[in-house]
C-alpha cells in the first residue's frame, strides 16, 4: 500500500480533512457551559437581570407620520399633555404624575441603599412614582419620592400599617415577568445587618420567599382584599394588581372583576435580582402581545377607559413608550433602562450582590461606586424618553401622548403583524385576528 | 356601652362608625354581625370590641391595637397583618389564621384550619383546639401554642419564631428545617403568663418547642428520588 492511499483510509488523516458544516450544531459553546454547570453542581443556574432572547417587540412596529390626511403637531413649539393620571375608577386620590414613565418595583436588599435613594430622587425631578419593591420600604426613598407606590407582595418583608399609609398607590404582586409563579430569591451574601432588620429575617441564609399570599388564595379573596386595603385607605388611593404575562386575557378579566383600578402587565423581558436561568428563558410571554391581549380582554368587557393599563418588561426608549400607548397602555415602568441609566452594566450578576456600578449590591465598598450624579442621571434618561415619545406624538399629530392609538402605527414584521393585529407595512392586511381594524 | 347594629350597613359604613366609636368609647358591641367579611379593620387605640356572633373572612385585619372578642366562629384569615391588640375567638376560625401577622395576639378557644401563623412575624397566637397542616410556615416570628393536635408539615421552612405543641406526633409531623427541644424554664414562664390572662388551665411541663435551624439547613431539593430510600419498616 502506497503512502498516499494508507493516508485516505487513517481515521486520524480522515477526521483531519473532514469539514462539517456548523460543527456546534445545537451543542453550542453557551448550551456546552451550561450542561458543564449541571454536570458539576448538580443546580440550575441562577442569574440576575432578564431574558436575553430577542422576542418581537416595539421595534417591530412603526408609526405612521401626519401628512395630507393630518396635520402634524410643531415639534418645539406646540404643546403636547404628558401628565398621566393612574386608577380612576374608583380611587378618591389618582396617581398623578407628570410622565407615562414610572420606575417599577425594585427592592432595597436586591439594590442598596445609594441606588434606591438616587432612583427616588430622580422621581422628584421629573414628577413621576417610584415603586419599593419586595424587603419594606426605605426611610431615604420614601422621602426623596415625587410620589411611592407600595408593593403588597407575599412575603410580606417589612410590610406595615406604615408603609400603606406612606402610599400614593398600591401595587399587589401575582408575579413578576422574568420569572412568574415562582418565589423571590434573595441570596445569603446580600442579607446584611441592616437588610436582615428591615425584613424581619435572619442575616446570611439564603431567602427563598413563598409565591402565593397567606392572605389570598384565590380570586374570591383577593376581591375581599381589595375592599380590606380600601377601607383601610378610605377608598382614597389607587390599588394596581400587578401581573406577569401568560393567560393576559382570562388574567385580565379576573383581574377587572376583583375591583382593581388598573393592572400592569410585565412581559418577559422584565429583569428580576436572581432568577433560575431557565424561568427567565421559558416561563412567560413578551411584552408586546400581552399588551394587545390586555387592551383586547379590557375592550371586550367595555371597561378600557375604566382601568388603567401599565406595561412593563423590556421597555427602552421613548418610541417604546409612544408604541404601547397607541397599543392601549396608560403608562410605562422601567427597571432595568432606569438602572443602566444609574451606571449597569449588564453583567447579569445581580444575584452575586458584588455590582462594581455600585447598583445591586449591599457592601460598603461596592456601594460606593455608584455615580454620584446617579438620580440627575436617571431623571435626565426618563427626560430624554419623554421627549422622544413626545416628538413621535407630535409627528402623528398629537397633542397628547394619551391621544396615540392603534391606528397611528404598522407593523414591520410578519410577526410582530400575527401577533399584534396591526396591519403590515404597505398593506391594510392584517395576518391574524384583527385589532381594532376592518 | 354603646352598641352597633350592623344588620342593615355596608362594611365601609360598620367599619367606619366603629372607628369612631372606638376613639370615644372603651366598650362597643356590635350586633348582628351575620358573618360579615373585613369586619374590624385597622383598628387603633384602645377598647374592646365586643361582636355579638360570627364573622366572616378577614376578621380585625391590620388590627392596631383594641381587643375584638368574637363570640361565635370567624372565617378565614382571621387577624392578617395585625400589629397590636388582642382577637379573641370563643369557638373556631378557618384556615390562615393570623398571617403575616407582626403583633398582638390571637386567641382561639376551639379549633383552628391549616397554615396557622402564615409567614406570621411576631405576637403570639393560641390555638386550644387542633390545628390543621402546615402550622406556622415560613415563620419570622412569634410564638405559636397549640393546645390539640397538630397536622403536618409543622413549621416548614420557619426562619425565625417558635411553636408550642404538646401533640405527642409531634416529631413525626414536622416541616422542613425545624428541630423540636424541650420547653426551657424561661418559656414555661412566659407561656403560664399567657395561660394565666387568658384563664386557660393547661399544664406547661408537657410543651416542647419546635425551632428553626441556624446551621445545617436543608437544601430545598425540587428533584427528589425515592428509590434509593431505604424503606423504615423493612
Amino acid at each position: 500500500m502506497d503512502e498516499k492511499t494508507n493516508n485516505m483510509t487513517s481515521p486520524k488523516k480522515a477526521k483531519k480533512t473532514t469539514k462539517v458544516p456548523n460543527p456546534d450544531g445545537l451543542w453550542t459553546k453557551e448550551v456546552r457551559a451550561e450542561i458543564n454547570h449541571k454536570a458539576e453542581t448538580g443546580q440550575h443556574r441562577v442569574r440576575g437581570m432578564g431574558v436575553n432572547m430577542r422576542y418581537p417587540n416595539f421595534d417591530d412596529l412603526l408609526v405612521l407620520p401626519a401628512q395630507l390626511s393630518r396635520l402634524s403637531v410643531d415639534t418645539y413649539r406646540e404643546p403636547c399633555v404628558t401628565k398621566t393620571v393612574l386608577g380612576t375608577r374608583f380611587a378618591k386620590k389618582p396617581l398623578e404624575i407628570e410622565t407615562p414613565i414610572m420606575i417599577s418595583g425594585m427592592s432595597y436588599g436586591a439594590l442598596g441603599k445609594e441606588a434606591k435613594t438616587a432612583l427616588a430622587k430622580a422621581t422628584q425631578i421629573v414628577g413621576t412614582s417610584i415603586n419599593n419593591g419586595e424587603g419594606g420600604l426605605l426611610p431615604e426613598e420614601r422621602d426623596n419620592s415625587y410620589k411611592q407606590v407600595v408593593q403588597i407582595l407575599p412575603s410580606r418583608f417589612g410590610f406595615s400599617l406604615e408603609t400603606i399609609e406612606a402610599a400614593d398607590a398600591l401595587e399587589i404582586i401575582c408575579g413578576i415577568g422574568a420569572k412568574p409563579g415562582l418565589t423571590g430569591h434573595l441570596l445569603g451574601s446580600k442579607i446584611t445587618e441592616e437588610i436582615a432588620e428591615m425584613r424581619q429575617i435572619p442575616a446570611g441564609l439564603d431567602l427563598y420567599s413563598h409565591p402565593r399570599h397567606g392572605d389570598i388564595f384565590g380570586p374570591d379573596d383577593m376581591v375581599l382584599k381589595i375592599q380590606e386595603l380600601r377601607d383601610i385607605t378610605n377608598y382614597e388611593i389607587p390599588i394596581f394588581l400587578k401581573i406577569a404575562a401568560g393567560r393576559v386575557t382570562e388574567d385580565v378579566k379576573i383581574a377587572v372583576k376583583t375591583g382593581a383600578d388598573g393592572i400592569v402587565i410585565d412581559g418577559c423581558q422584565g429583569g428580576t435580582g436572581a432568577a433560575p436561568v431557565v424561568a427567565l428563558k421559558n416561563l412567560g410571554i413578551p411584552t408586546l402581545p400581552a399588551l394587545v391581549q390586555a387592551t383586547r380582554a379590557l375592550e371586550d368587557m367595555g371597561v378600557k377607559d375604566e382601568l388603567s393599563l401599565i406595561v412593563s418588561g423590556g421597555i427602552k426608549d421613548g418610541a417604546d413608550v409612544a408604541k404601547a400607548m397607541a397599543l392601549g397602555a396608560d403608562a410605562v415602568a422601567i427597571g432595568t433602562g432606569a438602572n443602566i441609566a444609574l451606571g449597569c452594566t449588564t453583567c447579569h450578576q445581580c444575584h452575586e450582590g458584588i455590582c462594581g456600578s455600585g447598583i445591586c449590591t449591599q457592601e460598603p465598598k461596592y456601594r460606593e461606586l455608584l455615580k454620584c450624579d446617579a438620580a440627575e442621571r436617571v431623571a435626565n434618561y426618563i427626560t430624554a424618553m419623554t421627549n422622544e415619545a413626545v416628538i413621535i406624538a407630535k409627528a402623528a399629530g398629537k397633542t397628547r401622548l394619551s391621544n396615540l392609538e392603534r391606528e397611528d402605527i404598522r407593523s414591520v414584521t410578519l410577526e410582530a403583524c400575527a401577533m399584534t393585529g396591526i396591519p403590515l407595512v404597505g398593506t391594510n392586511y392584517t395576518f391574524t385576528e384583527r385589532f381594532g381594524f376592518c | 356601652m354603646e352598641h352597633l347594629d350592623i344588620a342593615d350597613k355596608s362594611i365601609a359604613e360598620t367599619n367606619r362608625a366603629l372607628r369612631d366609636l372606638i376613639a370615644e368609647h372603651d366598650q362597643v358591641v356590635i350586633d348582628n354581625p351575620h358573618s360579615s367579611h373585613n369586619l374590624g379593620t385597622a383598628l387603633k387605640g384602645t377598647g374592646v370590641v365586643t361582636i355579638k356572633g360570627s364573622t366572616g373572612y378577614f376578621t380585625g385585619g391590620f388590627l392596631a391595637g383594641p381587643t375584638l372578642d368574637i363570640q361565635g366562629n370567624t372565617g378565614w384569615y382571621t387577624g392578617d397583618n395585625m400589629s397590636a391588640g388582642e382577637i379573641i375567638i370563643s369557638k373556631n376560625t378557618g384556615s390562615n389564621c393570623g398571617p403575616s401577622m407582626m403583633g398582638g395576639t390571637i386567641l382561639v378557644r376551639g379549633s383552628s384550619g391549616s397554615r396557622i401563623g402564615f409567614a406570621m412575624k411576631g405576637g403570639n397566637m393560641i390555638v386550644c383546639g387542633d390545628v390543621g397542616r402546615w402550622a406556622g410556615y415560613m415563620t419570622l416570628g412569634g410564638r405559636i401554642i397549640v393546645l390539640g393536635k397538630m397536622g403536618p408539615e409543622i413549621g416548614e421552612s420557619m426562619y425565625k419564631g417558635i411553636i408550642h405543641s404538646v401533640d405527642p406526633e409531634l416529631q413525626n409531623k414536622l416541616g422542613n428545617n425545624v428541630a423540636v427541644i424541650p420547653i426551657t424554664d424561661e418559656e414555661k414562664k412566659e407561656v403560664s403568663a399567657l395561660f394565666e390572662k387568658y384563664q386557660i388551665e393547661h399544664p406547661v411541663e408537657n410543651f416542647k418547642s419546635v425551632i428553626p435551624l441556624k446551621t445545617g439547613r436543608k437544601k430545598y431539593k425540587i428533584f427528589n428520588p425515592t428509590h434509593l430510600e431505604i424503606p423504615q419498616n423493612g
